[in-house]
């Protein structure tokens, strides 16, 4: 398509600006690249659309489409399942809209759109009720185009269900709110045609796993009802698209991941904030750079937008920026701050001002990373890494529309994921590294998901949902007194509606309500995932809920419920927790290097003896509280490195360092396995032992790492008998969400990786961009926690054992 | 890596022999010793004791047929003259004109029934026993309760559900009896029973009957005539004040589902026959209130009902006589609002006098609402321009009471009289 906004002068100064940011600051640019412009690969319309629609698209300026959008219509035309991954911006919109349009001109046919955020649903809402007029004004029939959502109000639901053509929504209600309801939506299902499903990346994890459920039970309904509709599914860049919309569909996809639309030369750089204190690996704020790039694209009259990674880093960089360029409140701004917890109109409003190019600079966070229209921008500058490429990709290609040159700068942060990416440019300019990884038949996942099925229509003998054995379960159902089975059939027979009590982003086991009960009244204010609830609330912890403190007076265990009022404090509670694993199974194991590794199933407890109370900005310890919980146990999956012990002895006879060594190495090894497992920091856990729960390693107050027994009382290490320590990688969910066992399929990968984040930090001796926090003075110690990690990595990838070789290389 | 493959990481035992690690048994453990593994805090569930249910048995228990299996029916006639609480049964399915409600409501009018028309069908009254509240597919409907005129007295049916895989039968003999002429009366079975039904029908794949007949729910115009005056207005509630029935013994609606699933699991019968009480109160109930509410809507303060409601639903539905009388039979008792709707009610039936009575006994406790329409009377149809302004300048400030001031001072400065003001007045005292 023809850009008539294009101006020569801005394409240059995208230019000048890469090549002042090179000049000034060349130790701080650790990688870059360009893509050369691709022109457009258009193809025709399908000879044979319903009538009107080739007139409406063509009167929108659309004679044609990028292959990529016709290859999609073909295949959804014949009743294939597709999914469509190509970068940002490429008109994956139409890739569903032209199909599906097609089919309900055609005959009567509808479709389910999921979304997963209320505002990108209704931005395709808007654009199909654009695309309905031109239909009509083609003298075609319109489309009627619904949201279905949390805020549909119930007057208006009867019409979204009997007289849409197409329901935008999103998985949650699919789950909560249709499904359990299905006959209400009888006429709508018998039409079902397409399901399309958008942001597909952002179905991974729990989430993904439940929703994989969730469409088994849609396709049951579905058979019911006599259909079997068409996936669509869109995607940001990842390794494995095909694979994980099969996964999530139960079907056999097909990814379509070449773009025919043109775009423009992208220019992206890695950008390192200097060292500050090279001893302890201090660098300057990411926030620093950041606001110093946005000024300087500002200063050139380029459009720019800032990513920034929380809520509150958005406000503060949106603030410097003001300083510098919103001085005058006689001038409209030029610099706007976006994201979520704005209200509506607020947000539309921004939207509509960027769209118009009234704003220089936006700052914002992944809100508008998925597909909400705001025009042409210049500049992209990620303040830190988004924590996936495919997410990075998608901030990124914010920039850069309409075959304009763009630039991207990706600003690192001291975190150790961003240090690694930085260092390996490889991960952005190479193919995708991550690999979406869902759970389906996750035991507890699937148990609830079974429940929730069996509620929606009986479960007849001989029927099958996952990989389970499902008369087992509907056997374990019938036990618990919610299933009933007579003739072939099981039937529901429980007062409860099950979906509920079935949160798509956690595992079973039924979140925590946190209830305030300040002057009386009791509201719910919060809820919070079983697992984290023990480390959270806890009777005297400080619960925060933007940034109003409250305190958890009373703990309601077998209820779920933590009582709290609000509260002055000014301390934060930080929960004190100790962490033993013990293996029950090996499914399987080889050597790695100097020691072994292996996976299965391992038993873990966490203990909660107590809290410490920290004040704000000085972060003093003004106190402790004692935690009366009982430990908390969970049987999981994990991989785990272990070291022969004489090649550990040798490399690293002090045992103190050995601890300290695998410590480190644990925490690399986390980090990276995070990354390539695109996973968040929190799903996975570490842990050191010696894997039967005798003892286990922590970093004591010191910043030493200890010993300690089953009942935290420390343990000499050099009393030890066997001495194995075991670095433990595990699922942070009961019965894990399949994360472990890819790990072990990579695990030399990983190990690698995770020696070239510490042999790669521009530390002296440890930071918390490698092995973690150490203590001062640590650094100049003969054997430094650094070295000691790289000693035990060494060992476990087999080969080189010491910095030495390792900076060599 | 397949399905199959990830299955047997996880069930078979070590590959290669740990002396570390436990191992388990060949086949692998449980589902339910897995779950027990990994669940953390949930109760693993006893295998619930099952007795053998006896439908026979239960049939002779209950007074009812077997239809067939999994369906029973227990059927009753009613004399016309049995008493339910205050009430004369005898004297409900005759009742055929409802002036407080359009019967059949708008929603449910088909091309047999234009809206003028009061109801040719005679009554049906259903209630239903449910496996639950929660709605949803997962929710049954165990049993239908259906009360029809039948000569001079009643016909009582009554069809329980007996098996899970007999539900096709019995929505089949329920559909039967849902067949026209017949006019639905429920309460709260508008949003509560009639959707329950039609999704087990749609579940069973047949056509929804209720959907061809009227339908007439009590709980709507209970609720208007009752609401202020009761702490709620659910059926017991009503049944006892209105009818003066006192259940005792009764077994409360919300035991049903488990007196349901202790049939289904271990052959109870005692509570279910309790659940077979309590829905035939129901229905009595339900047919019982049908003529008490008529006499309501007739006489509300007899009955200590919100008159200003009572009237309102009149008017809406056109009855703007009755609605009148009402109001002026208890305007003793009206609060401010239900003065000015009664004063609303004299100024459109042309009575000037007696709605200025209201305005000026209002005004004088100082509403404001009162002031404003007696300084719209003076000027436009009283004539009485100072009077008028008087009124204006006590109102409280704003564009509005500035305009009607500049207005009135520029009338009063011409001079103007009544007369040639008269003339705007009709569509000035639209708002009053």
């Amino acid at each position: 398509m023809p850009d008539s906004g294009r101006s020569p002068s801005a394409d240059q100064a995208v230019i000048r600006l890469k090549d002042r940011l090179l000049k000034g600051y060349r130790a701080r640019i650790c990688g870059e690249l360009v893509r050369p412009a691709t022109a457009a690969s258009l193809l025709d319309l399908p000879p044979d659309l319903a009538p009107g629609l080739r007139e409406a698209l063509t009167a929108r300026g659309l004679p044609q489409l990028y292959a990529h959008q016709r290859e999609a219509f073909d295949l959804a035309r014949a009743g294939r399942h597709l999914v469509v991954a190509t970068p940002t911006a490429s008109g994956k919109t139409l890739c569903y809209n032209l199909p599906v349009l097609d089919a309900v001109l055609r005959g009567g046919k509808k479709a389910l759109y999921l979304f997963p955020t209320k505002a990108l649903a209704q931005d395709q809402v808007a654009e199909l009720i654009e695309l309905g007029r031109a239909l009509k004004d083609a003298g075609a029939d319109g489309v009627r185009a619904y949201t279905f959502d949390g805020d549909t109000p119930g007057d208006a639901r009867k019409a979204v269900r009997t007289r849409g053509d197409i329901v935008v929504s999103n998985p949650d209600m699919l789950h909560q709110a249709i499904l359990p309801h299905h006959t209400k939506w009888a006429q709508f299902f018998e039409g079902l045609a397409f399901v399309v499903v958008d942001e597909l990346h952002s179905y991974r994890g729990v989430f993904g796993s439940h929703v994989a459920n969730v469409f088994r039970r849609l396709k049951r309904v579905c058979r019911f009802y006599g259909v079997s509709p068409t996936f669509i599914f869109t995607s940001a860049t990842i390794g494995n698209p095909a694979e994980l919309a099969g996964r999530l569909c139960g079907e056999t996809v097909t990814a379509l991941i070449e773009s025919g639309a043109p775009q423009g030369e992208r220019h992206l750089l890695l950008w390192n904030p200097p060292v500050i204190n090279p001893d302890l690996g201090i660098r300057a704020s990411a926030r620093s750079q950041t606001t110093r790039i946005a000024r300087m694209a500002a200063k050139v009259g380029l459009k720019a937008i800032v990513f920034a990674r929380s809520r509150l880093m958005v406000e503060v960089i949106t603030k410097y920026l003001k300083d510098v360029f919103d001085k005058d409140p006689r001038h409209p701004p030029r610099v706007l701050a976006y994201r979520g917890g704005y209200l509506p109109s607020e947000r539309r409003a921004a939207e509509q001002a960027m769209r118009a190019g009234r704003v220089d600079l936006v700052v914002s966070t992944s809100a508008l990373e998925l597909g909400m229209d705001i025009g042409a921008l210049d500049v992209a500058i990620l303040n830190g890494y988004p924590g996936t490429v495919a997410a990075t990709w998608q901030r990124l290609g914010r920039a850069g529309r309409r075959l304009r040159p763009s630039l991207g700068v990706l600003v690192a942060t001291s975190d150790p994921l961003d240090q690694y990416l930085v260092r390996h440019p490889e991960f952005f300019f190479g193919a995708s590294p991550e690999q979406a990884r869902i759970h389906p038949d996750q035991l507890l996942i699937l148990l609830e998901q079974v429940r929730c099925a069996a509620f929606e229509l009986p479960f007849r003998d001989g029927e099958t949902f996952g990989a389970e054995d499902l008369g087992e379960m509907l056997s374990y159902l019938r036990d618990e007194g919610v299933l009933q089975r007579q003739g072939d059939q099981w039937f529901w027979v429980a007062d409860s509606y099950p979906a509920n009590a079935v949160s798509l982003r956690s595992v079973a086991e039924g979140n925590f309500v946190v209830i305030d009960t300040t002057g009386g009244a009791q509201t719910i204010i919060a809820e919070v995932d079983w697992s984290s609830a023990p480390g959270t609330l806890y009777v005297g912890a400080i619960y925060m809920i933007q940034a109003q403190p409250y305190q958890v007076e009373r703990l309601d265990w077998p209820g779920r419920k933590a009582f709290v009022t609000r509260t002055q404090a000014d301390y934060y509670t930080d929960a004190i927790d100790y962490t033993r694993l013990k293996i029950l199974d090996r499914f399987e194991g080889r050597a790695s290097g100097q020691g072994a590794t292996a996976n299965g199933e391992v038993h873990l407890v966490r203990r909660y003896p107590g809290y410490k109370k920290i004040r704000y900005y000085s972060h003093d310890n003004i106190g402790y509280g004692n935690i009366d919980l009982p430990d908390q146990e969970m049987h999981t999956t994990a991989v785990w490195w272990q070291a022969e012990p004489s090649a550990l002895e040798s490399a690293l006879p002090d045992r103190a360092q050995a601890i300290e060594g695998f410590l480190g190495a644990a925490y690399a090894l986390h980090h990276v396995a995070a990354l390539r497992s695109m996973a968040e920091i929190h799903d996975l856990g570490r842990a050191v032992g010696d894997g039967q729960g005798t003892w286990f390693a922590v970093t004591g107050n010191t910043g030493r790492g200890q010993l300690r027994g089953p009942d935290n009382a420390p343990v000499d290490g050099e009393g030890v008998d066997r001495f194995e320590p075991t670095l433990f990688l595990y699922d942070n969910y009961p019965g894990g969400v399949g994360l472990s066992a890819p790990l072990y399929d990579a695990a030399e990968v990983l190990v690698r990786d995770a020696r070239d984040l510490v042999a790669g930090c521009g530390c002296t001796g440890g930071c918390p961009a490698c092995v973690g926090p150490i203590m001062p003075g640590d650094e100049v110690r003969v054997i430094t926690p650094r070295e000691a990690a790289l000693r035990v990595l060494g060992l476990l990838e087999g080969g080189a054992p010491g910095l030495d070789q390792c900076a060599a290389g | 890596m397949g399905f199959e493959e990830r299955l047997r990481r996880i069930r078979a035992p070590a590959a290669v022999p740990d002396a570390n690690a436990a191992v388990s048994p060949p086949d692998g453990p449980s589902l339910t010793e897995r779950l027990r593994r990994i669940s953390t805090g949930r109760v693993t569930p006893a295998p619930v004791a099952t007795g053998t249910p006896d439908e026979s048995a239960l049939a002779v228990a209950l007074g009812a047929a077997l239809l067939c299996p999994g369906v029973l029916c227990l059927e009753r006639r009613l004399d016309p003259r049995l008493r339910h609480g205050r009430v004369l049964l005898g004297s409900s399915h005759r009742l055929v004109h409802l002036p407080w409600t359009p019967v059949p409501p708008v929603g449910w009018i088909s091309a047999a029934h234009p809206p003028t028309a009061q109801p040719l069908s005679p009554w049906l009254c259903l209630d239903t026993e449910t496996s639950g509240l929660a709605g949803g597919t997962g929710t049954w409907a165990f049993l239908t309760g259906l009360l029809r005129p039948d000569g001079a007295g009643w016909c009582l049916r009554q069809y329980l559900l007996t098996r899970l895989d007999a539900e096709s039968a019995y929505l089949e003999r329920v559909a039967a009896e849902l067949a026209p002429p017949a006019c639905l009366l429920t309460y709260n079975g508008r949003t509560f029973d009639a959707p329950l039904l039609a999704t087990r029908f749609r579940l069973a794949a047949r056509p929804d009957p209720l959907t061809a007949l009227p339908h007439l729910d009590l709980l709507a115009p209970t609720r208007r005539a009752f609401a202020r005056a009761w702490p709620d207005c659910r059926l017991a509630t009503a049944e006892s004040r209105l009818l003066g029935v006192h259940r005792d013994g009764d077994l409360p609606g919300s035991a049903a589902p488990a007196a349901w699933l202790g049939w289904l699991r271990r052959g109870e019968t005692g509570p279910l026959a309790a659940c077979l009480r309590h829905n035939r109160a129901d229905l009595l109930s339900l047919a019982g209130l049908l003529p008490v509410l008529d006499a309501v809507y007739r006489d509300p303060a007899a009955f200590g009902a919100d008159c200003r409601a009572v009237a309102a639903a009149h008017l809406a539905h056109g009855d703007q006589p009755l609605a009148l009388r009402i109001l002026t039979a208890n305007r003793r008792g009206l609060d401010a609002p239900g003065l000015h709707d009664l004063a609303r009610l004299h100024r459109r039936a042309g009575d000037w006098g007696s709605a200025l009575g209201i305005w000026q006994d209002l005004a004088a406790r100082g509403d404001l609402q009162a002031r404003a329409a007696l300084a719209r009377f003076y000027e436009h149809r009283g004539g009485d321009l100072a009077r008028a302004m008087e009124f204006t300048v006590t109102l409280p400030p704003g564009p509005e009471r500035e305009r009607r001031r500049d207005r009135l001072r520029a009338k009063l400065q011409r001079g103007g009289g009544g007369q040639q003001i008269e003339l705007s007045i009709d569509i000035r005292h639209d708002g009053v």
